[in-house]
C-alpha cells in the first residue's frame, strides 16, 4: 500500500503545482473607474476631467440641431437609412413623436451626460480635502465654469421637452429630483447661472486646467464670466424678464457693433480620431443619403440682397426624398471642422433688441439696424409698435441665427408655430417632444 | 520508472498468488471438481485490433465473473463445461462466446452499432453508455457531420441533427457567423452560445469586430449593438477533423463544467489513430455556391418612375423643378431601357456563383504503444459576391503514447490559418454599406468603370455600389493553434476497484488581424461628397486562453454487480485578450499603412479573466437498473463581483432501466425501456467590465478629456445561475430498429443580468443589474428507426422534433424594448409574465404585442437509403413560426426600389400599393413570420470497395466513395426577404432575425471523391 500512498503524494503535489486556488481580482483594463477619483483627485486630473465636460457638451449636437431646425421648418433632415426624420419629426401621415426614439433619447442623453460628468467633478471636490491640490480661487473658478456648464446643457434639455419640463436636480444619481415645470425649471437654470457667476468672480485670474480655441477671449475666470452673463440673458428672455435680461447683457460680451457679429464661445471639432466631426457639415451636393435640404421659404421670404443667405447654396440638382423636394442645401458651415456657437455676439445684440422692444423701442430699433447693415440690408423703416417690432426681430433672429437652434423655440415663444409652413398635408408642427420613456414619467 | 518497475511487479506478485491459490484448489479438490478448468485469452476491440481493457467478463446464468487487464488479458476459472461467457464492455456489443474446454479463447469485440450501448460524457473525465445516461445528451458523428455534404463551419453542420438546438446564420458571407442555442433563451445580455470544448481544450467563440463602424456609423442611431457582421471562431475548427461531438444542452447535464455551462457545452472529440496498417484518406470536394433567393427588380415604367419622383408642391416654382427632376428621371429611365440597359443590380452584385474547393489529405495508424492521426485540410470558398470568399488551412496531428500499462500520454494538436473576404454589408447610417446601398440604387444608372476602370459617381445616392464592391477590403485573418494534452495514470488497479489520475492542459492561443481599407477613391471617401478621404482601420487581437485540470476517479465493483464511481477534481481557466485597432483616415496617396494618414487613432480593448474550481462527483451502478449520479462544483472567477467567493452548482440525476429487471422476457420487442431524471445548476457570467462604472478618453481639439460611459457598473454582480430539471424516457424496440427518446425540461434562469435602462438624467443610459428570472420549458422528442434491413437494402430514418416557450417570471426593473431599431419599426420587449423574445409595436393606444422570435417548432427528419453500395441521404429540416422585424422591405420601399412595391397584398382596404403602403403602416408589416422548409444537406454517393478493386487498382486502394452533395437546394418559404434565416446584431444576442440588407444566403452545389488506401 505504501507505494500507492507515494504515487497518490506525488501526484497530488503535481496537482497542487499546477493549480491555483486563488483568482487574481483586476481592476477596470480599458479606462479609469469614477471610484479612483472619488478616494483622490489630483491636480493633474483636474485637466482630464474638464476636457471630458468639454468632449460630452458636444456629443449629439447634431441631433439636436436636426430636432429643432426640422421642426422649425428651417431645413429638412433627409437619411436614407431613417425615415425617422422626415416622417415623425415632420409629422408626416400618421407619424408622431415618440418618447423613446433616437431623435429624444439621444441628444437629451447627452446633455444629461455632460451634466452627470461636470456633477461628478464637483462632487470629487466635496467629497476629499483637496487643498493641497487647488487653490480656494482655482476652485471657485472650475466650480463656475462647471455649472455654467451644467446650466446651458439642461437649457438645452428645456428647449427640446419646453412645457414637459425636465430634471433639475441630478447630481445624485440614485436619488434624482423631481421634474419640474418649464417655468420652474427656467428659474433654476438662471440660479445655477447666478451661483456660477458668483464662483467665477471670486475665480481669481485663471483656470486651472485647458480650454480649446473656440473659448478663445473667453478662457479666464473673467472673461468667461461675460459668457455665464450671456446665457444668463437668454434665460431672462425666455423667461420674458426684459430687465433682467438688460441686466445680464449689461455685463456679458454684447457689443453693438455689425462686424463682430461672431465673437463667443465654440464648440470646436477636429478630424482627430477621438474628437468629433461638426455633425452640421454636409457638402453642397451631398446625397439624399445624408443631406440638410433648406425649406423653401427661406429664400421666399427672404429680403432682397440679404447676406445672410449665403448660409444656402444651390445644388447642381433637387433633391427628393419622402415626399420633399428642395433645391439649395444648407451650407451654414463650409467645412466638417468648422466651429458651432454656442453663443456669440450676433444673438446677444438681437437679445438686446428684443429685450428693449418693451423697455426702450427705440435702442430696440437701432440694435435691429445694427444687424440690418451687418447683413447688407437698408435700415428699418417699419412702424414702432411692439407686434411689429416683435414681428422684425424674429425675423433677424431668422435669418441671423439660421440653423443654429432658434427659430423653432422663437416661434414657439411668440405662440406662433401654426405660422411655420407646412409642406405635406398631413404634416405637423410639434410644440414640444416628449419626455423620454427611460425617465418613467 | 521506479513506480513502473513496481508495479508491475506487483501485477506479477498478485498474478502469482492467484494462481497459488489456484494450485492449492486444483490439487486439494480434484475429485469434487473434475470438469473445473481455467479459461484464458485476450479481448481485442474489432475496430483498431488493440486490447481492450476492462471488459466484464461473466459466466452466463451465474455471477461469476473477472475483468480483462491493461492488456486485455482475462483468465477465469469454472466449474463445468461447456460455459457460455458474457463479454461486455463500454461502448461494445456484448458478445456471447461458447466455450468447451479448458483452452484459450481470444474474442474480438465489435463497436456497438445499435447506439444504446453508445458512451455519453458525464463528467469531467468519465463517461456512461448512453443506456445509462440520465440526460438527453445528443451527439453528432463523424458521418452526420461531414458525411452527407462537406459543411463549411462546424457549427454550419449542426442544422437540424439533433433536438434543442436553435442553428441560426446571421449572414450569408462565407467564412461563419452562426449562432447555436441550446434550450431556449439562457441570457438576455449574457453569452448565448455554449462552451465549445475540444479534446479539453476550452476553444474561445468571440466575434471581433473589425472596426467598419467608423465608416458606416451603425452605431449611433439609436442602436450601439454590433452591426460590423464579423465571423465567430468556432468557424475555424476543421469539421473533417471530428470523431464525435456530444451536446450536453443544459445545466443539467453540464453542471459539472460549472460558471461558463449555463448556455450548454459542446464537446468534441478529435479523431484518433488506429494501430495496424497506416492508413490514408485523401478526399476532395470541388463545388459552387449561389444566392438561394433574390428580391429581383421592380418592373418600372415612365409613370412610375415620374411619381416616385415628383412630389407636389403649392410653390409653382419648387413644384415646377420637382417635376423637372422627376422627368429627368423618367428620360434616363426610358433611354436606359430602350437600349437595353436597364442594369438589375442585385443580380449584378449576388449573382455570381462562388467556386468551393476542399482539399483533404489524412494519415493514421501506430502500433500498440503509439498510434497517431494527421490531417491536413484546405478550403477554398468564394462566395456569391465578387471579392469575398474564405480560405482556410487546418492541419492536426494527434498522438496517443502508451508509456508503461499504467501510463497514457495523448496530445491533440491544431494550426488554423484562414483568410475571409467579407464584404460591406448590414445596416448603416450613411448609405455606404452595399445592402443599404442597392436599395436605392436604379437600374437606369451606369455605375460600370470605364475602360481606364475610373468608376462614375452615382448620382443620386453616397455610393457607387460597384465600385464599393471591387475596391474596399474587409479582411479577417486568423493564425490559431489549440494545443491539448492529457496524461491518465492507474494509480491502482485491483480486480474490485481501480483509481486513476487525470491530468489535462490545453491552450487556445489565435493571433487574429482585421484589416478594413475604404480606399480615397470611393465616392463616399471623396472629401467633396463629405468623405474622410480613405480609411484604413487595422486591427490585431491576440487571445489566449489555457485551462489546466487533475481529476481522481475511483471505481469501485461489488461482488452483485453494483458499481461505484467517484471522482473529483481541480480546474483552472485563464483568459486573456488584448486588441488594438487602429483606425487611419485621410489616406496618402493609394497607401494603405496607418501612419501614411493624416489622422490616426489607436483604441486598445483587454480583456482578463481567471477561474479556479473544483468539482466532485459519485456515480452509484445497481446493476444496470438503477443509475444514480450526484456532483458538485465549487467556482471562483475574477469576473464576479466578489472574485474570491466560491459558488456552487450541484446536480442530481437518476436512471431507471425497467428492462432490467426481468419484467421482459428476453426475447420480447422491448429492448429499452428506461424512465430518467436530472437536475443540475450552471452559471453564466457577467460581461466583462460590467463591474466597473468608467470613463472613456476622447479629445476636444487636441484637449484630451475622459468622458462617462453610458453604461453604469455594479460592483455587486453576480453570475446568472440557471437551475434545470429534465425528465423522460428512452425506448427501444426490435433489437434496436426503433427508438423513441422523449424529454421535457424546465430551466428557469435566477439573477438574470440585465442592462436595464436608466434614467438618462442620471448621466448613464444603461445598468447592469441581477434584476430578473427568466423561464424556459420545453419538449423534445426523437425516433430513430430502421424500417427496413435486408442483405442489399437497408433504411435508417431520424426525426426529431422540439418546442421551447420563454417567459419572464420576474423583471425588476421597469419592462423595457431592446434588439431592435425602436417600436415604431417593431421591437423586442422584456416585460414580466411575457416571452423573452416578444415583439410589440407603437400604435396610438401603445405597445401591442406583434409577433416573437421563438419558433413553435422544429423538427429534423433525416434519411439514410442504401442500396448494395449506393446510399443516399438527404436532411429536411423544418422551421415553424418565429417572426423577425424585417426592415430591408422598409429601405426599399422608401427609395422605391422594392420588387414588391407595386403589389397590392398588404392594404386591407386594397388601395395603396405595397411600396407605399409599409411606411406609413404601422410596425406589423416589418414583423413577419420565418418559418421555413429546407432541404438542408443531401448525398448521393456509390462507393467501390475491395471487393470491386482488386480488378481495377491492385491491392493498394481499399475503397472509393464519389457522389453530389448540396445543402440548402430546397427552401420553401413565405418571409419577404433573401432568408428568414438572418441577424444584423449578430450571435450573441438572443434577439436575432433583425433583417437590414443582409449578405444573401447561399446553396451548394458539391461533387465528392474519398479515397481510402
Amino acid at each position: 500500500m505504501k507505494i500507492y500512498l507515494d504515487k497518490i503524494l506525488g501526484c497530488t503535489l503535481i496537482m497542487l503545482g499546477l493549480l491555483s486556488c486563488e483568482v487574481e481580482e483586476f481592476s477596470d483594463l480599458n479606462g479609469p473607474e469614477v471610484e479612483a477619483f472619488q478616494e483622490k483627485i489630483t491636480r493633474g486630473d483636474l485637466p482630464d476631467l474638464v476636457g471630458g465636460v468639454l468632449y460630452s457638451s458636444r456629443v449629439n449636437l447634431g441631433g439636436y440641431f436636426d430636432d429643432v431646425g426640422v421642426i422649425g421648418r428651417e431645413f429638412y433632415r433627409f437619411s436614407a437609412s431613417d425615415p425617422r426624420l422626415t416622417g415623425d419629426l415632420l409629422g408626416g401621415g400618421t407619424n408622431i413623436l415618440d418618447n423613446n426614439t433616437f431623435y429624444i433619447t439621444n441628444p437629451w442623453a447627452a446633455r444629461y451626460r455632460t451634466v452627470k460628468n461636470a456633477n461628478l467633478i464637483l462632487g470629487f471636490f466635496e467629497g476629499q480635502d483637496v487643498s493641497d491640490q487647488f487653490s480656494d480661487q482655482e476652485l471657485n473658478a472650475t466650480k463656475g465654469f462647471l455649472k455654467t456648464f451644467i446650466a446651458h446643457d439642461l437649457l438645452l434639455n428645456l428647449n427640446l421637452t419646453d412645457e414637459n419640463g425636465i430634471r433639475l436636480d441630478v447630481a445624485d444619481e440614485d436619488n434624482l429630483g423631481p421634474f419640474v415645470s418649464k417655468t420652474e425649471a427656467l428659474s433654476g437654470i438662471r440660479a445655477m447661472l447666478e451661483d456660477a457667476a458668483a464662483d467665477l468672480g471670486n475665480g481669481g485670474d485663471a483656470f486651472p486646467f485647458f480650454l480649446p480655441s473656440g473659448f478663445d477671449g473667453f478662457d479666464t475666470p473673467s472673461s468667461f464670466l461675460g459668457a455665464n452673463q450671456a446665457i444668463a440673458a437668454r434665460v431672462a428672455i425666455y423667461q420674458a424678464d426684459a430687465p433682467a435680461a438688460l441686466s445680464f447683457l449689461e455685463n456679458s460680451f454684447l457689443d453693438l457693433d455689425p462686424t463682430n457679429l461672431n465673437s463667443g464661445v465654440y464648440y470646436n471639432f477636429s478630424q482627430d480620431q477621438t474628437d468629433i466631426l461638426n455633425p452640421m457639415f454636409f457638402p453642397v451636393e451631398a446625397t439624399a443619403a445624408g443631406a440638410r435640404i433648406m425649406q423653401a421659404s427661406f429664400l421666399s421670404d427672404a429680403e432682397t440682397g440679404d447676406n445672410r443667405l449665403s448660409k444656402v447654396a444651390q445644388r447642381s440638382e433637387p433633391l427628393t426624398q419622402d415626399g420633399l423636394t428642395g433645391a439649395y442645401a444648407v451650407f451654414r458651415y463650409e467645412t466638417d471642422t468648422d466651429p458651432i456657437p454656442m453663443i456669440r455676439n450676433e444673438e446677444l445684440i438681437l437679445l438686446y433688441a428684443e429685450a428693449n422692444i418693451t423697455v426702450n423701442p427705440a435702442e430696440a430699433i437701432s440694435a435691429l439696424n445694427v444687424i440690418r447693415e451687418s447683413a447688407d440690408l437698408p435700415s428699418y423703416t417699419g412702424p414702432s409698435d411692439s407686434a411689429s417690432l416683435i414681428d422684425e426681430m424674429l425675423k433677424q433672429r431668422r435669418y441671423s441665427l439660421y440653423a443654429e437652434g432658434h427659430r423653432w423655440i422663437d416661434m414657439r415663444r411668440y405662440e406662433r408655430l401654426d405660422e411655420l409652413p407646412i409642406d405635406r398635408p398631413d404634416d405637423d408642427v410639434w410644440p414640444m417632444f416628449p419626455i423620454p420613456l427611460n425617465e418613467n414619467q | 520508472m521506479a513506480l513502473e518497475i513496481t508495479n508491475s511487479k506487483r501485477m506479477k506478485m498478485r498474478q502469482t498468488l492467484f494462481k497459488r491459490v489456484f494450485l492449492v484448489l486444483f490439487f486439494t479438490l480434484p475429485g469434487v471438481l473434475m470438469a473445473q478448468g481455467t479459461i484464458t485469452g485476450n479481448v481485442t476491440a474489432s475496430v483498431d485490433g488493440l486490447p481492450l481493457p476492462a471488459v466484464n467478463v461473466v459466466v452466463k446464468g451465474t455471477t461469476v465473473g473477472t475483468t480483462t487487464d491493461f492488456d486485455g488479458n482475462y483468465e477465469i476459472t469454472v466449474n463445468d463445461f461447456p460455459v457460455i461467457l458474457v463479454f461486455s464492455s463500454l461502448g461494445y456489443a456484448e458478445k456471447e462466446v461458447e466455450v468447451t474446454s479448458a483452452t484459450a479463447k481470444d474474442v474480438i469485440l465489435e463497436e456497438s452499432a445499435t447506439g444504446l450501448d453508445e458512451v455519453v460524457v458525464t463528467g469531467l473525465a468519465t463517461s456512461v453508455k448512453r443506456s445509462n445516461s440520465a440526460n438527453a445528451v445528443a451527439s453528432v458523428s463523424a458521418e452526420e457531420l461531414t458525411g452527407r455534404t462537406p459543411p463549411s463551419t462546424l457549427d454550419g453542420a449542426l442544422y437540424g441533427k439533433f433536438a434543442g438546438a436553435i442553428v441560426n446564420s446571421n449572414s450569408g458571407a462565407p467564412g461563419g457567423g452562426i449562432s447555436v442555442k441550446l434550450r431556449g433563451a439562457t441570457s438576455i445580455t449574457g453569452n448565448t452560445q455554449p462552451l465549445y470544448i475540444i479534446d479539453g481544450v476550452y476553444i474561445d467563440n468571440s466575434s471581433i469586430p473589425a472596426g467598419l463602424n467608423v465608416v458606416s456609423e451603425a452605431a449611433g442611431q439609436g442602436s450601439d449593438s454590433n452591426q460590423d457582421n464579423p465571423s465567430n471562431r468556432i468557424a475555424d475548427i476543421n469539421p473533417e477533423d471530428i470523431a464525435n461531438i456530444e451536446i450536453l444542452k443544459g445545466a443539467s447535464a453540464a453542471a459539472i463544467y460549472g460558471s461558463r455551462a449555463a448556455a450548454g457545452v459542446v464537446i468534441i472529440t478529435t479523431k484518433k489513430g488506429k494501430a495496424g496498417e497506416t492508413q490514408f484518406k485523401f478526399s476532395q470536394s470541388t463545388g459552387f455556391t449561389q444566392a438561394i433567393n433574390l428580391y429581383g427588380l421592380r418592373n418600372y415604367t415612365e409613370d412610375k418612375v415620374f411619381d416616385f419622383f415628383y412630389s407636389p408642391s403649392d410653390d409653382p416654382g419648387e413644384d415646377q423643378s420637382s417635376r423637372d427632376a422627376a422627368n429627368a428621371q423618367v428620360a434616363l429611365f426610358s433611354q436606359a431601357r430602350s437600349s437595353g440597359n436597364l442594369v438589375d443590380y442585385e443580380k449584378e452584385i449576388f449573382g455570381e456563383k462562388g467556386l468551393i474547393s476542399i482539399t483533404s489529405f489524412s494519415m493514421s495508424g501506430g502500433d500498440e504503444k503509439t498510434r497517431f492521426f494527421s490531417g491536413i485540410t484546405h478550403n477554398n470558398e468564394n462566395g456569391i459576391v465578387k471579392g469575398t470568399g474564405y480560405e482556410k488551412t487546418s492541419l492536426r496531428l494527434n498522438l496517443e503514447h502508451r508509456a508503461t500499462d499504467f501510463l497514457k500520454l495523448s496530445l491533440s494538436s491544431n494550426y488554423i490559418y484562414s483568410s475571409s473576404n467579407r464584404g460591406f454589408y448590414n445596416n448603416d447610417n450613411t448609405g455606404t454599406s452595399i445592402g443599404v446601398a442597392l436599395v436605392s440604387t436604379y437600374p437606369w444608372y451606369n455605375l460600370f468603370p470605364n475602360a481606364d476602370g475610373i468608376y462614375t459617381d452615382y448620382a443620386l445616392g453616397a455610393s457607387n455600389i460597384l465600385q464599393t464592391r471591387d475596391l474596399v477590403t474587409n479582411n479577417e485573418k486568423i493564425n490559431r493553434a489549440i494545443m491539448g494534452g492529457t496524461a491518465n495514470l492507474d494509480i491502482y488497479k485491483a480486480e474490485k476497484s481501480n483509481l486513476e489520475l487525470i491530468l489535462r492542459g490545453g491552450l487556445d492561443f489565435y493571433q487574429l488581424q482585421t484589416r478594413a481599407i475604404f480606399p480615397k477613391e470611393l465616392q463616399f471617401q471623396k472629401p467633396s461628397n463629405g468623405g474622410r478621404n480613405g480609411v484604413s482601420v487595422q486591427g490585431e487581437t491576440i487571445n489566449k486562453n489555457y485551462n489546466l485540470s487533475a481529476f481522481l476517479v475511483h471505481n469501485y465493483f461489488t461482488e452483485n454487480n453494483i458499481n461505484f464511481r467517484t471522482q473529483a477534481g481541480l480546474t483552472n481557466e485563464f483568459f486573456e485578450r488584448n486588441t488594438d485597432l487602429i483606425t487611419a483616415t485621410g489616406l496618402v496617396a493609394s497607401e494603405t499603412n496607418v501612419d501614411q494618414a493624416a489622422n490616426t487613432g489607436v483604441d486598445q480593448t483587454r480583456v482578463q479573466q481567471e477561474d479556479a474550481g473544483f468539482f466532485v462527483q459519485e456515480e452509484v451502478n445497481f446493476q444496470d437498473k438503477l443509475i444514480a449520479t450526484i456532483g458538485l462544483r465549487g467556482d471562483k472567477s475574477s469576473n464576479n463581483g466578489d472574485a474570491n467567493k466560491l459558488a456552487y452548482y450541484p446536480k442530481a440525476s437518476l436512471a431507471v432501466s425497467l428492462n432490467e429487471f426481468g419484467f421482459w422476457k428476453e426475447d420480447s420487442a422491448w429492448n429499452q425501456f428506461k424512465l430518467r431524471v436530472a437536475y443540475g445548476e450552471a452559471g453564466n457570467f457577467p460581461q466583462s467590465g460590467a463591474l466597473f462604472t468608467s470613463y472613456n478618453s476622447f479629445s476636444t481639439d487636441g484637449i484630451l478629456g475622459i468622458s462617462l460611459r453610458g453604461i453604469r457598473g455594479n460592483s455587486n454582480l453576480k453570475s446568472e445561475r440557471q437551475k434545470e430539471l429534465e425528465f423522460g424516457t428512452d425506448l427501444s424496440f426490435f433489437g434496436g430498429r426503433l427508438g423513441l427518446t422523449a424529454t421535457y425540461y424546465t430551466k428557469t434562469v435566477d439573477d438574470l443580468i440585465l442592462l436595464a435602462s436608466l434614467e438618462p438624467s442620471t448621466g448613464y443610459t444603461q445598468q447592469f443589474v441581477n434584476a430578473g428570472s427568466l423561464q424556459n420549458k420545453g419538449i423534445e422528442l426523437s425516433l430513430n428507426a430502421v424500417p427496413i434491413a435486408t442483405e442489399n437494402f437497408q433504411w435508417d430514418l431520424g426525426v426529431n422534433f422540439f418546442k421551447n416557450t420563454s417567459e419572464i417570471t420576474e423583471l425588476n426593473v421597469p419592462a423595457y424594448n431592446t434588439g431592435a431599431f425602436g417600436a415604431g419599426l417593431g421591437s423586442y420587449r422584456l416585460e414580466e409574465g411575457k416571452s423573452a423574445t416578444q415583439i410589440v409595436g407603437s400604435y396610438p393606444d401603445g405597445l401591442r404585442v406583434i409577433g416573437d422570435g421563438e419558433a413553435d417548432f422544429q423538427i429534423g427528419y433525416n434519411n439514410n437509403l442504401s442500396y448494395k453500395n449506393l446510399q443516399l441521404t438527404f436532411l429536411w429540416q423544418w422551421k415553424q413560426g418565429g417572426d423577425n422585424i424585417n426592415l430591408t422591405n422598409l429601405l426599399s420601399d422608401l427609395n422605391g426600389t422594392s420588387a414588391d412595391y407595386d403589389d397590392l397584398t398588404l392594404d386591407p382596404a386594397g388601395e395603396t400599393v405595397n411600396g407605399k403602403f409599409r411606411p406609413n403602416a404601422n410596425a406589423e408589416v416589418f414583423v413577419q413570420d420565418a418559418s421555413y422548409l429546407r432541404l438542408r444537406e443531401i448525398g448521393l454517393y456509390y462507393t467501390l470497395d475491395s471487393k470491386v478493386l482488386p480488378n481495377v487498382f491492385g491491392d493498394t486502394i481499399e475503397s472509393i466513395k464519389f457522389g453530389l452533395s448540396g445543402s440548402n437546394l430546397i427552401n420553401i418559404f413565405d418571409y419577404n426577404g433573401y432568408d428568414p434565416e438572418v441577424s444584423n446584431f449578430g450571435g450573441s444576442t438572443i434577439f436575432t432575425g433583425v433583417d437590414v440588407t443582409p449578405y444573401p444566403s447561399s446553396k451548394k452545389y458539391m461533387f465528392n471523391v474519398a479515397i481510402n488506401f
